[in-house]
This record gives C-alpha cells, sequence and structure tokens, in this order.
C-alpha cells in the first residue's frame, strides 16, 4: 500500500496559498501558450512569409589595423586595400557552374574553388574566401561577370603590410588568423574565426590599441543572391597608430653589420630607457603570416635550424664573457673590498690550490690596477677578485642591475636569464658551490646567462650614474626608473675612464674601433663555448660553427653624459671585439649622422 | 533494509521523467543549432548531464534537512565568490561576472539563486512560530537577501538580481505577509523605480529602449527580438522540422544555443511542439508545488516553492524574450539551454525536490 501522509505540522495558510502560486504559474505560461498561439497559428503565414523572404545578409567589415610608426615618425606596418573574391554558400545554387567560370578569372583549377565552396555549406550564411589579395587585373575581369556569378562578390580588405620586409620584425611581430584559444581568451570581445590578431611583438602587445571596431554591412539580396541594396552600413572604426621608440634607418646599420650571422643588437638611451634597436638576426618576413601560408613556408621557418623567429635580442640568454667584469667590479666596491689603486700581479695564468685558471693573454699582463685591468681586460685580475667576492656577492649586485630578472619590456616571451646563486645551485643541482667556480663566474663563465636586452639595461645604469630604467619600446609609455642604485660617482668615473680605455687605450681590447672623431668607451666579451678550444687552434676557422665563442660587444658614446647604449652579440662569432665591435661602432657612427640631420646620407649608405 | 526497498514506489517518477524529458528535448535543440559548427557543444552538454546526474543523486540521497545546517555557510560561501566576483572577476562587455580558473569557469550569481532559496527555507522553519510576518519579522531576513542582490547589482547584472529578489518575495508572500506591510512595501517599491532607472548602465537602457522599439537598433539587440520573432511565428502548427529550421541555420543569432534556443524549438517543431514543451514544465512545477504542499515539515515545503519559483521564472522570462514580450535578457531556458553549471543547478533542484518528496516517507 501506498501511504500517503499529509503533514501535520505544516499551516494550513501556506496550503491555501499554494493555490495562488499555482494560479500565478498558470497565468504566466498561459500568457506564453496564448502568444504562441498568435504567433505561430494566426499570424502563422506571415512570419513564415518573413522567413522564407529573409533575404537579410550580414558581413562584417573588418576595421583598418593602427598603423605602426618608428620614432621618427616613419611608417614601419601599413595596411594596402587587398582584393579578395568572396562567396556566401546560400546564394549559390549550383556551385559546380560557379567554380568552372571562376576558374579562368581567377587563374585557379575549379576543383579547388569547388572544394572551397562546398566545404562552407554547412555555414552557408558566412561568407568565405576563395582567392586571396587578387591582382587589379583579375578584379576587373571579375568585376565584369559579377553579375553573372550571384553569391560571389569582391571585397576590398586592408591587408597588412611590412614596409622594411624583415627589418625589425621580431619587435614588430605579425599577425595571423586567430587561433582556437585566443578565440576563448578573447570572449565578448567581438572576434570571429578567420579574424587576423596580433601573434608576437608589438602586434599582441598593442592589439587592443591597433585593432579598431569591426563594422557591418546588412543588405537585402534576391531570390538569386543577387544584392538589391544595402540597408544598413556600420563603418569600421580603424584601430590607433602605435609608435615606437625604435629608429628604422638605426636598425638597418644593425642589421647590415649583423649580415648573414645569427645574433642580436639592442641600442638604448640610457637616461630614459627608450629602445633604439632591437634587431635580430636571422629575421623572417612578416607579412607572410597575415596572408594564408603555403605549409611549406612554414615548414621553413620552423624547421630552420637558425630559428629565425627566435626573438635574440630577448630570448637569447647567453654567458656575458668579459663584459660581466663590470659588474663583478660594482660588486667588488659595493662590498667594500676593492681598492682601486692595488695592483694584482698578472702572470698569465691563476692557481687555485692545484687547479690552474688561465689568463686570456698567456705571457700575462704584468701588473695591473682596476682601470688597467678593465682596458686589458685581465682575466687574472678577476679572478682574484672574484675569489674574494664569492659568487653571492657577486649575485647580489647582478640581480640589482636586472640581470637574472625580465627587463620588464612589454614586448612578450623574454628570457628571465640567470644570476646564479650558490643557493640556486643547490637546489638545481643538488651541488655546492665549488671555489674555482666564484672564479670562473668573476670573467662571465660558468652558469651566468645574459641576454642583450638585459645587458642594455645594466649598462646604461653603469655608464648613466646608477639609474636603472626599464626598457620601453612604445614611444607614448612613460620612463619607467626602477631604482637609483647609489654607485657613488668617483666609482662610476673609474669604471668608465676603464671602458673608455678599452677603445682608446693602445694596449685596449678593442682599440681597433678607435675614431678620433667620436667618443666612445665600452667592454668586449667573448663567451666560451666550449672550454679550452679557444687558444688551442690558431685560425678560429677552424673550430666547427656550434664550439666557436659567443662576440659580445657593449659601446655607449659619448663618455661624458652618455646617449646612447648599444649591445651586440653575435652567436659563435668568435672575438667579441673584433666581430661586434664594429656592428656597435657603426650604430654610434650612424646615430650621430642622424642626429645631426644626415638622414638621406645614412639611408644611401645601407 | 525496507526503507529503500520502495524507492521505486515512493520516488517522485512524474517529475523525474518530465525532467529526462526536457533534457531529451534540449539536446536535440542544441544538436540543431549547432549542427556545422564542429564546435562539440552539442556532446558537452550531453556530459553536462551526466555530471549534473550526479549532482542530483546526491542531492537526492543525502536528507534534505542536512541543508538546514549548512544554510548559513552555503550563504557565506555565495556571499564571499560574489564579492570575489568583484575583485578577481573577468570583465566581459562592461560587466564583471564570471570567475575562471583555467579551463574551468563559472557564475556565482547563478549559485546565488539556489541558496537563497535554501536560507529562506532554513530561515522559515526556525522561525515556524510566526503565522504572519509584520515589518519587524521581515527586517532581518530582507537584509539578508539583500547583501547578495546587492553585489550582484554591483557586477552589475540586473536579470540575476531581480531574479533572485522575485524568488524570495514569492517565498515571503507564500509565509504569509501582513496586509498593510505588503501596501508599504509595495509602494516603497514604486517610489524606488525611477532610482533604479537612473543607476542602469547605458547598455542595460539600451535594451530596453529596444524592447519598447525594437527598429530602433535593428542591429543589435532588436535585431535578435525581430529575428527571433520570425523563427518562432514561422514554425507555424507543425513545424519545419528537425534540422530544417531556416532562421536557425542562418547564424544570426549569436546565442541562439543559449539564451535564444526558444525559437529552435518554435521554429523546428511548431507550435505543437512549444506548447509541449511549455506544457512539461507547468507539470513539473506543479507538481513541485505539490511535492511542497505535502512535506512533513515547513523547510521542506519552502525548498519546494522557492525551486518552483526559480523554474517559473527562468521560464517564463526566457520564453517572453524569445516571443518579444520581454526586453532581451540574458536568462537561459532550464533544461535546454547549453550551460554547464546552469544543468548542475537545474538537477541539483530537482534532486532536491525529489528528496522532499521521497522522505516524507521516512520518519
Amino acid at each position: 500500500m501506498k501511504p500517503n501522509i499529509t503533514n501535520p505540522h505544516l499551516d494550513e495558510d501556506i496550503k491555501s496559498k499554494s493555490r495562488y502560486l499555482i494560479a500565478f504559474v498558470f497565468i504566466l505560461l498561459g500568457i506564453l501558450t496564448l502568444r504562441l498561439f498568435v504567433m505561430q497559428i494566426i499570424n502563422g503565414s506571415y512570419y513564415e512569409g518573413l522567413s522564407r523572404n529573409n533575404r537579410i545578409r550580414i558581413i562584417s567589415v573588418p576595421a583598418p589595423r593602427g598603423k605602426i610608426f618608428d620614432r621618427d615618425g616613419v611608417v614601419v606596418a601599413d595596411n594596402r586595400p587587398a582584393f579578395n573574391v568572396m562567396v556566401l554558400p546560400e546564394d549559390i545554387s549550383d556551385p559546380k557552374n560557379i567554380s568552372m567560370r571562376l576558374a579562368p578569372l581567377l587563374d585557379k583549377p575549379a576543383s579547388e574553388i569547388l572544394q572551397a565552396i562546398l566545404k562552407g555549406k554547412s555555414k552557408p550564411y558566412d561568407p568565405l574566401v576563395v582567392a586571396r589579395d587578387i591582382t587589379f587585373n583579375q578584379v576587373a575581369k571579375v568585376e565584369m561577370e559579377v553579375f553573372n556569378l550571384p553569391g560571389v562578390s569582391i571585397e576590398t580588405i586592408p591587408e597588412r603590410e611590412y614596409l622594411f620586409g624583415s627589418l625589425g620584425c621580431h619587435a614588430l611581430g605579425y599577425i595571423g588568423e586567430i587561433s582556437k584559444r585566443q578565440l576563448e581568451e578573447k570572449e565578448g570581445q567581438d572576434y570571429a574565426p578567420g579574424d587576423l590578431i596580433g601573434k608576437s611583438g608589438i602586434e599582441l602587445v598593442s592589439e587592443g590599441t591597433l585593432r579598431g571596431t569591426k563594422g557591418k554591412r546588412v543588405f537585402e539580396v534576391d531570390a538569386r543572391g543577387q544584392r538589391v541594396r544595402v540597408l544598413d552600413e556600420k563603418e569600421p572604426i580603424p584601430g590607433h597608430d602605435v609608435k615606437l621608440t625604435l629608429d628604422q634607418d638605426l636598425q638597418a646599420i644593425a642589421r647590415q653589420g649583423l649580415g648573414d650571422k645569427a645574433g642580436a643588437v639592442v641600442a638604448m638611451a640610457p637616461s630614459t630607457g627608450e629602445v633604439l634597436v632591437m634587431e635580430s638576426t636571422p629575421g623572417f618576413d612578416p607579412s607572410i603570416f597575415a596572408v594564408s601560408m603555403l605549409p611549406q613556408q612554414w615548414k621553413d621557418i620552423i624547421g630552420d635550424p637558425m630559428h629565425p623567429l627566435e626573438n635574440r635580442a630577448m630570448r637569447g640568454a647567453y654567458p656575458p664573457g668579459s663584459v660581466f667584469k663590470i659588474v663583478v667590479t660594482l660588486a667588488g666596491f659595493h662590498a667594500g673590498i676593492l681598492d682601486p689603486n692595488a695592483r694584482v700581479f698578472c702572470p698569465g695564468h691563476f692557481n687555485l690550490g692545484r687547479v690552474v685558471f688561465k689568463c686570456w693573454k698567456p705571457e700575462g699582463h704584468g701588473s695591473v690596477d682596476l682601470v688597467e685591468g678593465i682596458v686589458r681586460s685581465c682575466d687574472v685580475y678577476f679572478y682574484t677578485l672574484g675569489r674574494a667576492l664569492g659568487i653571492d656577492a657577486i649575485a647580489e649586485v647582478g640581480f640589482r642591475l636586472g640581470l637574472g630578472a625580465r627587463t620588464g619590456i612589454v614586448l612578450p616571451d623574454e628570457s628571465p636569464g640567470l644570476m646564479p646563486t650558490k643557493a640556486w645551485k643547490r637546489k638545481r643541482f643538488g651541488q655546492p658551490w665549488h671555489p674555482g667556480e666564484h672564479v670562473i663566474a668573476a670573467i662571465g663563465q660558468g652558469y651566468t646567462l645574459v641576454t642583450p636586452i638585459q645587458m642594455a639595461k645594466a649598462m646604461s645604469a653603469v655608464v648613466n650614474g646608477g639609474r636603472l630604467y626599464t626598457p620601453r619600446i612604445i614611444a607614448a609609455d612613460k620612463p619607467v626608473l626602477e631604482r637609483d642604485l647609489g654607485i657613488p660617482g668617483r666609482q662610476i668615473d673609474l669604471i668608465k675612464a676603464g671602458l673608455k680605455g678599452v677603445v682608446e687605450d693602445a694596449h685596449g681590447t678593442a682599440h681597433s674601433l678607435w675614431d678620433k672623431e667620436i667618443s666612445m668607451g665600452g667592454k668586449t666579451g667573448t663567451a666560451q663555448v666550449a672550454r679550452g678550444y679557444v687558444s688551442k687552434l690558431p685560425d678560429e676557422s677552424d673550430i666547427p660553427y656550434k664550439l666557436r665563442d659567443h662576440a659580445w660587444f657593449f659601446g655607449f658614446s659619448p663618455v661624458e653624459k652618455p646617449e646612447i647604449v648599444v649591445v651586440a652579440l653575435v652567436e659563435h662569432g668568435g672575438h667579441g671585439g673584433a666581430v661586434s665591435g664594429p656592428i656597435v661602432r657603426d650604430v654610434i657612427k650612424g646615430y650621430y649622422l642622424l642626429k645631426e640631420g644626415m638622414r638621406e646620407q645614412v639611408r644611401q649608405d645601407n | 533494509m525496507s526503507r529503500y526497498a520502495k524507492i521505486t514506489e515512493t520516488l517522485d517518477w512524474g517529475i523525474l521523467l518530465t525532467t529526462v524529458f526536457l533534457m531529451a528535448i534540449g539536446l536535440l535543440c542544441v544538436y540543431s543549432s549547432t549542427s556545422g559548427t564542429g564546435s562539440g557543444i552539442f556532446f558537452k552538454q550531453l556530459l553536462w548531464i551526466c555530471i549534473g546526474t550526479v549532482f542530483l543523486v546526491v542531492a537526492f540521497a543525502v536528507d534534505y534537512r542536512n541543508l538546514m545546517y549548512s544554510a548559513w555557510p552555503l550563504y557565506g560561501a555565495v556571499v564571499v565568490v560574489l564579492v570575489l566576483v568583484l575583485i578577481i572577476g573577468r570583465e566581459i562587455s562592461g560587466a564583471r561576472r564570471w570567475l575562471i580558473f583555467g579551463p574551468f569557469r563559472m557564475q556565482p550569481s547563478e549559485l546565488a539563486k539556489v541558496f537563497v532559496i535554501i536560507w529562506m527555507a532554513y530561515w522559515a522553519e526556525k522561525k515556524k512560530h510566526i503565522i504572519i510576518h509584520g515589518m519587524r519579522e521581515l527586517f532581518f531576513p530582507a537584509l539578508v537577501i539583500l547583501v547578495p542582490v546587492t553585489l550582484i547589482l554591483l557586477q552589475p547584472d540586473l536579470g540575476t538580481a531581480g531574479i533572485v529578489s522575485f524568488i524570495a518575495a514569492a517565498m515571503f508572500l507564500m509565509l504569509g505577509i501582513r496586509r498593510s506591510t505588503l501596501l508599504t512595501l509595495g509602494s516603497l517599491f514604486l517610489a524606488g523605480l525611477p532610482f533604479l532607472w537612473f543607476s542602469l548602465k547605458d547598455y542595460q537602457r539600451l535594451r530596453i529602449f529596444t524592447f519598447l522599439d525594437p527598429s530602433r537598433d535593428p542591429l543589435g539587440s532588436g535585431y535578435h527580438a525581430i529575428q527571433s520573432k520570425i523563427a518562432v511565428g514561422s514554425g507555424g502548427l507543425i513545424g519545419k522540422g528537425f534540422l530544417q529550421g531556416t532562421q536557425t541555420q542562418l547564424k544570426f543569432l549569436p546565442e541562439h544555443h543559449t539564451d535564444f534556443i526558444f525559437s529552435v524549438v518554435a521554429e523546428e517543431w511548431g507550435f505543437l511542439g512549444s506548447g509541449l514543451l511549455i506544457f512539461l514544465y507547468m507539470m513539473l512545477i506543479t507538481k513541485i508545488i505539490t511535492v511542497g504542499l505535502k512535506a512533513k515539515d515547513r523547510f521542506g515545503a519552502l525548498l519546494c516553492f522557492g525551486i518552483a519559483a526559480y523554474f517559473t521564472l527562468h521560464v517564463f522570462i526566457n520564453i517572453s524574450m524569445a516571443v518579444g514580450i520581454f526586453p532581451v535578457v540574458g536568462v537561459p531556458l532550464p533544461f535546454i539551454s547549453y550551460g554547464g553549471s546552469f544543468m548542475v543547478i537545474n538537477l541539483i533542484c530537482i534532486g532536491i525536490a525529489l528528496n522532499v518528496a521521497w522522505r516524507r516517507f521516512i520518519f
């Protein structure tokens, strides 16, 4: 038996009121039923007519993307009108016929066009592109025939154009078709499949600024799919332009200097953090990503052993080599153990217990003080200092200079590099720090890794008197002073005297760069990839490419009140002073020529 | 255990079968409205139904009276996530409604609806000696309800805030309110309307304007309203058939597998289909109210009334929107619209109703 127990506790009052609740539900749902009856039964044929004749088509109109300018207002990325042939599958009754007739006009096989149209049949109201960026001649031919081709139209679409090709491509980035993941991330921001979106570099980080707002075109078509009239039009709102701090002419000089070698050049204004040059080689042509790319092109780029997509200025982390001696010098001052006048005798090697560390100059430098140590890049001088300091004291100053951390530039995918400490090594390898590692760390070998942009940031702070600025690349951004390192002026003067001597002194490691018209200082760095190779083989070209040293050079000018800091790195380039030094000098020279208004001459030289 | 042996006899099959039937219709419509997009939404919906069923079983199996002890903690949790969504929620077109944790996302205001029902029922049970409520008795619960409502208004999500307050109001009315109090509150509400109007965001006001005159904005929300009306009306008596709805297959309604799914039912299955759908809802809701009447305590009764009010409001607002007698607000259709957390919450509600229905046989 099914028990049916009513609740004796529940007040009668609520019970009686529930009748109202049920009545309320009946009334509400009754209204809906009535409304549906009126709409579907009484007025059904009216709405049916509306739906059958629903010949309204909507096409979204992409907004022209904002332009990108360099610091002088030179257009770097622009839009050019491109003509795309579009079809609306719904309005194509005979796909075979249409594709047969389109084929000769577009110089494309009919089967390919047919395939595209058939693929779109599942979404008949979404216009799809059958031919991208057709020539003006083809436009004319299709336009003549278009009244015979219902459902086919030519749309003018702004296509991204990078006027300098691969120059500055890594900083600029590129745009491409929106991915599934990006679509999900950007939900609610009016992105649709097939839209173009910034994928890397400035195009990615300034997407919101550059993009603009899509427009819409609503028009009526007749039974044959021909456009009868435009019902409504919402003009797209073009995106905002972005001005960069880069100078395209300086970029070109850097690119020319790098030539076909893999490497990077970064130039910064030391007193503001503005990035004047960010060049990485090899590069790529960013415009090929915007148009539908051929699979082979993609394979070529991805499969290239030189990794052209990689921005070495920010992604590439390398042992800093002797440039790091400047950091060690500062660490010596900071720890209060460095007497700049104290002399160290360099016999060409340094003994630590039974281990021998060689100076790069086998015959030795003799007795050197701090300035001479920097000028001649004496390894033994810095081995001695490094051993006295220990890695943690060096790292402390390294961190203060921004090493081992991302510089904070707005561009994506930056490598933090590596500033090792004893604690780091214990955590990473479970091993204590070996005494010999203090020694080699002092000349920028070992675990330490620095990116060119980190180097530019840190060295800018050294030469500008100790103010650490975040590198910035968008002109409208304000300078960001991260910290004032509070380095006494006397110490800066000593370091700068050393850096000046590197170029001007006859014994300087980069004396070959000396030019009496330019006040310039700098520091060479030759980062060993394979230990021991360097001094054994007489001719560099005998060393396998992958084992050759990385060549660093950091330069700044003028020495008194620096306006520009340039860092060049050539992967497996060999000796820093000989390979990277000339690139830095050329950029600095170009900087002065441009400053004097001789832009035309600079351009002709390139 | 004899108490479980009778489960087939004592389970409210009417509620369960109606729910299953509604979900089946929902799946068909989701399939139709997303066919050809290759989005896999159909299978996601199927997955959510499975997940929701697990929740239903739990909500059914655990004695609903336990909910009484969790009324305050649940309430607290909802207030916390509502505050959280204001701080770290993802802002989408001017409103902060979503909390996003990796691939998982939720709309805390959806939870608020159910937890307000539970709290109200709890309060009614605790104060079951009060038969008729005046200002003095209403002050505290009204304050408790106003906290989440205000937080939802701040997002801003006018629709949900309205629904939550409406559910609470319906539950108060069921409990009995003194006539004079009712009059005072009613006039206060009317007096407050102009303030409400000025606190609306531009796009919300725009929606109300467009509702009054759809041709004002044929490309925006007015466009949805027109296209949806054409879809519904053109269904006629028997509809255009499964997957044959021309308006549906026109991908003009961007939310036609969520908020505008009713137009799919109406267009493809005609008046017969949409009428059946409304009939099923009517069945389900009256069944739930009946369960509430037979419940053995005030708590169970009020839970059912609250759930009934919850379903009624969703069904009414959603369908009214599709047939053009209500402004376009984002309110989904229970068991039919695509949406994971919404489906789970609906099935939990059904689980609670079944729970109340079943427990009256157990002492």
